[in-house]
């Protein structure tokens, strides 16, 4: 009984709380630039008026253009359950479940560039050919955090990896995962979540064709996927397990709101970067990943 | 009835497929079906069991007892001979059909039963001698299956190169087994890892059957060879015959010693193919081609299972090792699986349109609804993503990878960049196929043959669904298949056979299970909730764009022009284009074309060299008669110097 009341918070957390983070980021930017912003809740109103809205479809799309933000959806969804939540632990632990939540994600962008290339659009192609092709410099940085974890704790499931931080390349992999978090949820430096018209855009560009439900969907597994890496960073860098349960959730909630407005900060402060050089933002994070790893492995040694 | 007579009945319903081939088809696909669900049989039950069977003639065969010998390695190998034999049998009954191919379809079905019996031959032989024949006969059937459609010139081209290149693998086998044999004194095979003299031998086994499994830089001939063969051919090509290629490598590591370097030397290769194979399939514009390329990644993948189970031999690691080379061979079957399976929907492409080349196709979905979602669940299955077989067998490499870090030793120098490669190769792989599927099913069609495609007959569709099912079930049951696996395992390294099954296996199934009924509800749900709110159909949008045409989309060259540009100084991609330059252009064309490097930079300049001197020293022969004379008297009396000089 309790176990299915536990599953039922963390699936009420990853699923009600995720819609707040994109709404504190933009508090953040319009405090910044001095204005006074859209509601926090904003994407929640978003999301119930699009659920209610009917679609309009391109002449061309496929039955898959709906079906792939809703397994995209899934995806993240079944991810963000595997991950721990602090205390509150998680639904399914295994050896090995970190490489799931890895290709889970993966398989979420399969399906959103699929549904992408389902309009023919030239803009969309675009979008869908750069989040492939840059997400495998991403997944090389997270791989390599992965390792990092893993080779820290001795241990192969995302439970007793995330207990322990990161040790002495704690920071290293702070400012890693981060910029990864900002490539891999359409961020500046790398995207601009605020336009969807312009030829630089990366993951806004390929939902361009979408509307109503299918929307709905897509802008809230946008959500939760945010909340999912962030959570995974403020755990990777922080002792989280290691604390007492409620600072466990203090520090878990301090963190993500920290990591919600850096996101905003960096977003006020800094203009996006052009696109020759977002290989090589992704590089220095997976480098930043690498010399983490090499701490871990010979920092443990020393 | 015994493995004997189960392998006997097979053997038996094959050579009577051979006999029924050139005129009845149906008998010869009758016959050729029960051969394979008899091999299947066999191979079943040897997995099963895990026993190892075993059979030595009283008559000789060149001078020599036949001996046969089916263990878990060998059958793993069988049943999947036999799954995508039969498929690919069934498939060509629609696809190389007498009336369509009145030349070729009779040959088709001798040589395919023939390159049946030849593959199961090469499993079961151990003798060396035997070994050798059954080799050298699957590489001519397979030559002759290849070169069916042998009027085009890029076939005969195709075809010529295979066989080139598998007779300079087959020259290392020859001297791999005649030494073998001179070592031992017998032709006979069979474990014999105390002998460590024998090591050596290893790098001869390597590059022989390496030709055969097509890893980088020995895949020079499968591109041409898998793109130009009849589809059923590329599948039973890619699927199985490159797979014997890996036989060779993992039954020689598990019953000779190896030297110390191989483990690291199979895993740098492997780790190699898997980048390079994809990198190479990026670039690719025509569908089979770049489904060649995609073989030599997931050889690369089983490599990097094989080497890492040869390292852990190397450093007395049962756990991991046992892991690593359980995700290889099962990668062996789901590569066999989703390989053939794509190939049969290329096949049916080209049935279909008539042409490889994808900006030609597109929209293909609306034609095709078949073969673009079987299609699509081969392409999620060979991205590697979860819930389909994919992912099983690379999760198990990853496991047996990420423990060789955890767990102190030499290894963790290796496993650390071979993870984070095999991560980007699994990147690399799912931009490719989103590009194959976004760019020939999807999106609007580009070229007229597109809007007279046509859906595949029953006899096409049908084996398509088994080899989909097949990958399906190995996704959502793999601790179905673990014994299986298993088996094969405790036959290349006895002292394995106690390593348990990774407890996490069967959790990992059931969650494949919930997403996959999530996923498809999830779809339902959304479906209906579109619908419920209203649905309307109208152009694509894209962000207000008038009058879009099919030319605008984006296409193949275009969307993996980023990787593709990362991996430029290996692709070495040939560009021409003329820019659009005066107020009014007249015409702007640019043209990328990605060569086989390895072939055109090194093989062939190799190969030009060679003729040149080969040409110089050709002066020496002219047909003059008296010159030949001197050419006598000179030799002799160089003879007659040397001679002298000798004697002194």
């Amino acid at each position: 009984m309790i176990s299915i009341l536990e599953f039922l918070v963390r699936f009420a957390v990853w699923l009600l709380l995720a819609p707040l983070l994109p709404g504190l980021i933009n508090k953040v930017k319009a405090w910044v630039a001095g204005r006074r912003g859209p509601p926090v809740l904003q994407l929640y109103y978003d999301l119930t008026r699009l659920w209610r809205k009917g679609v309009v479809v391109s002449t061309l799309a496929s039955p898959g253009f709906i079906a792939g933000p809703a397994v995209a959806w899934v995806a993240v969804l079944a991810a963000a359950l595997l991950l721990p939540l602090g205390p509150l632990g998680t639904s399914l632990s295994f050896r090995g479940d970190v490489i799931l939540l890895v290709y889970l994600l993966a398989l979420a962008r399969f399906c959103t560039a699929w549904a992408a290339l389902e309009t023919g659009s030239a803009f969309e192609g675009m979008g869908a050919a750069r989040e492939v092709s840059y997400a495998v410099l991403a997944e090389a940085a997270v791989i390599t955090a992965v390792l990092t974890l893993s080779l820290q704790s001795g241990s192969l499931s995302l439970a007793a990896m995330l207990v322990p931080s990161a040790g002495a390349g704690a920071v290293l992999l702070a400012v890693g995962l981060f910029t990864v978090l900002l490539a891999e949820n359409c961020r500046v430096p790398f995207d601009d979540p605020n336009t969807h018209l312009e030829l630089t855009m990366i993951h806004e560009v390929m939902v361009l064709d979408h509307s109503g439900p299918p929307l709905a969907a897509v802008l809230h597994g946008a959500a939760m996927k945010l909340l999912l890496f962030s959570v995974l960073l403020v755990q990777a860098v922080l002792p989280v397990g290691e604390l007492p349960p409620a600072a466990a959730v203090g520090a878990l909630v301090a963190g993500v709101l920290l990591v919600t407005v850096a996101v905003g900060l960096v977003e006020s402060l800094l203009a996006r970067a052009a696109f020759r050089r977002v290989p090589l933002l992704l590089t220095t994070a997976f480098l930043l990943c690498v010399f983490a790893l090499l701490v871990a492995w010979k920092g443990g040694a020393a | 009835m015994t493995i004997g007579g189960m392998l006997a009945a097979a053997a038996g319903a094959v050579l009577l497929s051979l006999v029924a081939s050139p005129r009845t088809p149906r008998c010869w696909l009758a016959a050729s079906l029960a051969g394979t669900l008899a091999a299947l049989a066999a191979a079943a039950w040897v997995l099963a069991t895990g026993g190892a069977w075993e059979w030595r003639s009283v008559f000789l065969i060149g001078g020599e007892n036949m001996h046969l010998r089916l263990d878990g390695v060998s059958a793993l190998f069988l049943a999947l001979v036999a799954v995508a034999g039969g498929a690919g049998a069934a498939y060509s009954r629609e696809y190389w059909t007498d009336q369509a191919h009145p030349a070729s379809a009779r040959a088709s079905r001798a040589w395919w039963s023939a390159l049946q019996l030849c593959m199961g031959l090469v499993l079961v032989c151990a003798n060396g001698l035997h070994f050798l024949i059954a080799w050298e006969l699957f590489a001519l059937c397979a030559y002759f299956l290849i070169t069916l459609d042998g009027r085009r010139r890029e076939v005969r081209a195709a075809g010529w190169l295979y066989l080139t290149a598998s007779h300079a693998g087959t020259l290392a086998l020859f001297a791999f087994f005649s030494l073998l044999a001179a070592r031992t004194g017998s032709w006979d095979l069979g474990p014999m890892r105390e002998r460590a003299e024998l090591a050596p031998l290893f790098w001869l086994a390597l590059f022989g059957f390496g030709v055969k499994a097509g890893f980088f830089p020995l895949h020079i001939w499968l591109p041409s060879a898998h793109a130009n063969a009849p589809s059923h051919v590329s599948a039973i090509m890619s699927g199985v015959a490159i797979k014997m290629g890996i036989y060779g490598i993992v039954r020689f590591s598990g019953w000779l010693p190896t030297p110390p370097a191989a483990g690291w030397v199979v895993t740098t290769v492997g780790v190699a193919s898997a980048v390079l194979g994809v990198a190479f399939a990026l670039g690719q514009h025509d569908l089979k081609r770049l489904l060649a390329y995609h073989s030599v990644e997931n050889i690369g993948i089983i490599l990097m299972g094989v080497g890492f189970a040869m390292v852990a031999t190397a450093h007395g690691q049962a756990a991991w090792g046992a892991l690593a080379l359980a995700g290889g061979l099962l990668h062996v079957w789901n590569h066999g699986l989703f390989k053939s399976l794509l190939f049969l929907g290329a096949g049916s492409v080209l049935h279909a349109t008539g042409t490889r080349e994808m900006s030609r196709l597109g929209g293909l979905w609306r034609a095709m609804p078949w073969t673009a979602s079987l299609f699509a669940l081969g392409a999620v299955a060979i991205s590697g993503l979860p819930p389909l077989n994919g992912f099983v067998s690379e999760w198990l490499v990853y496991l047996g990878m990420f423990d060789a870090v955890t767990r102190p030793g030499a290894a963790v120098v290796a496993a650390m960049p071979a993870i984070v490669l095999l991560a980007m190769t699994g990147a690399l792989a799912l931009a490719c196929f989103v590009k194959v599927c976004g760019v020939v099913f999807l999106g609007a069609p580009r070229s007229p043959e597109t809007k007279h495609a046509h859906e595949c007959g029953p006899w096409m569709r049908g084996p398509m669904l088994t080899l989909a099912a097949g990958c399906v079930a190995i996704g959502l049951a793999p601790f179905l298949f673990w014994p299986a696996v298993h088996a094969a395992v405790a036959a290349w390294r006895g002292t394995w056979s106690e390593v348990p099954a990774p407890e996490s296996l069967t959790t990992l199934g059931l969650f494949h299970v919930v997403l996959a009924v999530l996923a498809v509800a999830g779809a339902a749900w959304l479906w209906r909730r579109a619908h419920r709110g209203g649905w309307a159909r109208a152009g694509t949008w894209d962000c207000g764009y008038a009058a879009p045409t099919a030319r605008m989309q984006y296409t193949a060259g275009s969307f993996a022009g980023i990787i593709t540009e990362w991996f430029a100084w290996i692709l070495q991609p040939e560009r021409h284009e003329h820019r659009p330059e005066e107020t009014f252009p007249r015409r702007a064309a640019f043209e990328e074309h990605t060569p086989e490097t390895v072939l055109e930079r090194v093989i062939q300049p190799c190969a030009r060299a060679v003729m040149r001197v080969s040409a110089i020293a050709r002066r020496l022969q002219h047909g003059r008669t008296h010159a030949y004379i001197l050419y006598l008297i000179l030799g002799l009396a160089a003879v007659a110097a040397m001679t002298l000089a000798w004697s002194q």
